[in-house]
């Protein structure tokens, strides 16, 4: 049996494109025909639920009922990928939980593929936060994603210190976002709805919907560039080595 | 395909080579065919092509979004209207972006719309470039190469290879002075019988527009064949 993957997305900050992140993962293994499952943290009312409400439950991650539901089904779920949206600021005490209760030692030993994407916000408070989570993650194939859609400018870095902060976690790779325009964001935003349903004209439940073919080709465009850095960090070799397909197809 | 479902751009990236003369005729043709058409003029605040057909003209704008939105969600909309766009030397470049980035000749073609870009020659590199470029970044679009008459008969076909090797450009042959003077005052259509032309000039502007009609035409049949075996190179 497939070994289970498990996708961590946080960042110590809210507002720097998490749930972004975590949609476009979501069509991703969703065009390259693995199966995924969501769990959303932003308990009671989850905003990846709205996008992708099929494959997504809301959780409250700091209970351990909600560990369970999650971590305790992994080999069980349908799901090859288990993504998981971490709150903001639940991201370093979301590993340590997972320390405790011994997943991160499970993925040492190989029994479980363990990934996290840390996005980065735009202050120095964001290099902190790479050295507080690189002494827990242990092995786990480790992201940082520099968000760009929403015109983020990473001014305030010093390329030497940030350079020190990245060589602290092992293999550690590096993940730009780029920019989205600003009417089709928001306009995929109303529509709530993943953003292959917005380039397909479709709404949530697949039924022909009538949004604008200019702000489809932006997103299509733009979901095309983020998948093509999940393809040069051989993202689907990670959590699917077997799996291929053409995903700019599925996008199309 | 015919011109009734098609998006054709007249570009060129430099001034003053007929492109807004060959968006009148083109309007004017469809017109004269009894079909429904919609310009869009998108040379900024010189809109002539406007201005020479009110009724059919709009001025465009893809400096921003919702000019993108305005303009291209109607080129790819099959309504059966034929639409013609007026793209101003200094817009090209902008606008081959804005289409290249969001497929809008993929998307047409989607729609049963056919694009099509009649491309002014000129001798300069700047435009022979801009013809190669265009090639590559609007590999979906059928690329006319458009010999404007009025600016000599020097051959340059060398220099614009056309994709079907049947294809041949379009001519616009030289107008007379003393009808330019008519045919350059807006608001002025070539379709309709115009009543400033004097008598004497009627039958001079009627030749004359016969012969860029009949170019159409061909061109017209050159898009209907290229899509034709387009389609049968994709079922073999």
């Amino acid at each position: 049996m497939a070994k289970p993957a498990v996708i961590l997305i946080g960042a110590d900050k809210g507002g720097v494109g998490k749930t972004t992140v975590a949609r476009t993962l979501l069509d991703y293994f969703g065009a390259h025909q693995t199966s995924v499952r969501a769990f959303d943290t932003e308990s009671p009312r989850g905003t990846l639920k709205r996008f992708h409400p099929d494959i997504t439950e809301v959780v409250d991650v700091t209970t351990v009922p909600d560990q369970m539901k999650i971590f305790d089904t992994l080999g069980s779920a349908e799901a090859k990928v288990t993504v998981i949206d971490v709150r903001a600021g639940l991201l370093s005490s979301t590993l340590q939980a997972l320390t405790d209760i011994g997943f991160i030692d499970s993925a040492k030993k190989g029994q479980i593929t363990f990934a996290v994407f840390h996005i980065l916000g735009p202050s120095i408070a964001s290099l902190q936060e790479i050295a507080e989570t690189a002494d827990v993650v242990g092995d786990a194939s480790y992201f940082l994603v520099k968000n760009f859609i929403n015109n983020t400018t990473f001014f305030e870095w010093d390329p030497a210190t940030y350079n020190s902060y990245f060589k602290k976690i092992r293999g550690a790779m590096e993940i730009a976002i780029p920019k989205l325009n600003e009417m089709a964001c928001e306009q995929v935003e109303v529509a709530s709805v993943p953003f292959v349903n917005f380039i397909g004209n479709k709404n949530g439940k697949g039924e022909p919907a009538n949004y604008s073919f200019v702000l489809r080709g932006y997103v299509r465009h733009w979901l095309g560039n983020v998948w093509n850095e999940y393809d040069r960090v051989k993202l689907i070799d990670l959590v699917a080595p077997k799996q291929e397909g053409n995903v700019r197809q599925a996008a199309g | 395909m015919s011109l009734r479902s098609s998006a054709i751009i007249v570009a060129s990236p430099r001034p003053r080579v007929g492109k807004t003369l060959l968006a009148r005729l083109l309007i004017d043709y469809q017109l004269h065919n009894e079909r429904q058409v919609a310009g869009f003029d998108l040379n900024g605040v010189n809109t002539s092509l406007a201005q020479f057909l009110p009724d059919y003209v709009t001025a465009a704008d893809i400096g921003s979004i919702t000019g993108q939105m305005a303009l291209f969600d109607r080129l790819v909309a099959d309504d059966g209207i034929a639409k013609v766009v007026d793209v101003g030397h200094e817009t090209l470049e902008a606008f081959v972006t804005v289409a290249g980035e969001i497929g809008f000749a993929e998307e047409a073609r989607r729609h049963g719309v056919a694009p099509a870009v009649l491309y002014m020659m000129t001798p300069d590199m700047t435009s022979v470039e801009a013809y190669k470029a265009m090639r590559k970044r609007l590999p979906q679009a059928m690329l006319v190469p458009v010999q404007n008459m009025m600016l000599g008969a020097t051959q340059y076909h060398d220099k614009y290879p056309v994709p079907v090797a049947s294809a041949v450009p379009v001519r616009l042959p030289v107008l007379s002075p003393a009808l330019r003077k008519f045919a350059d005052r807006p608001p002025f259509s070539f379709a309709a019988s115009p009543s400033e032309v004097p008598l004497d000039r009627h039958l001079e502007l009627s030749h004359w527009v016969r012969r860029i009609f009949v170019e159409f035409r061909e061109m017209e049949l050159q898009l209907l064949l290229a899509d034709l075996q387009s389609s049968i190179q994709l079922q073999s």
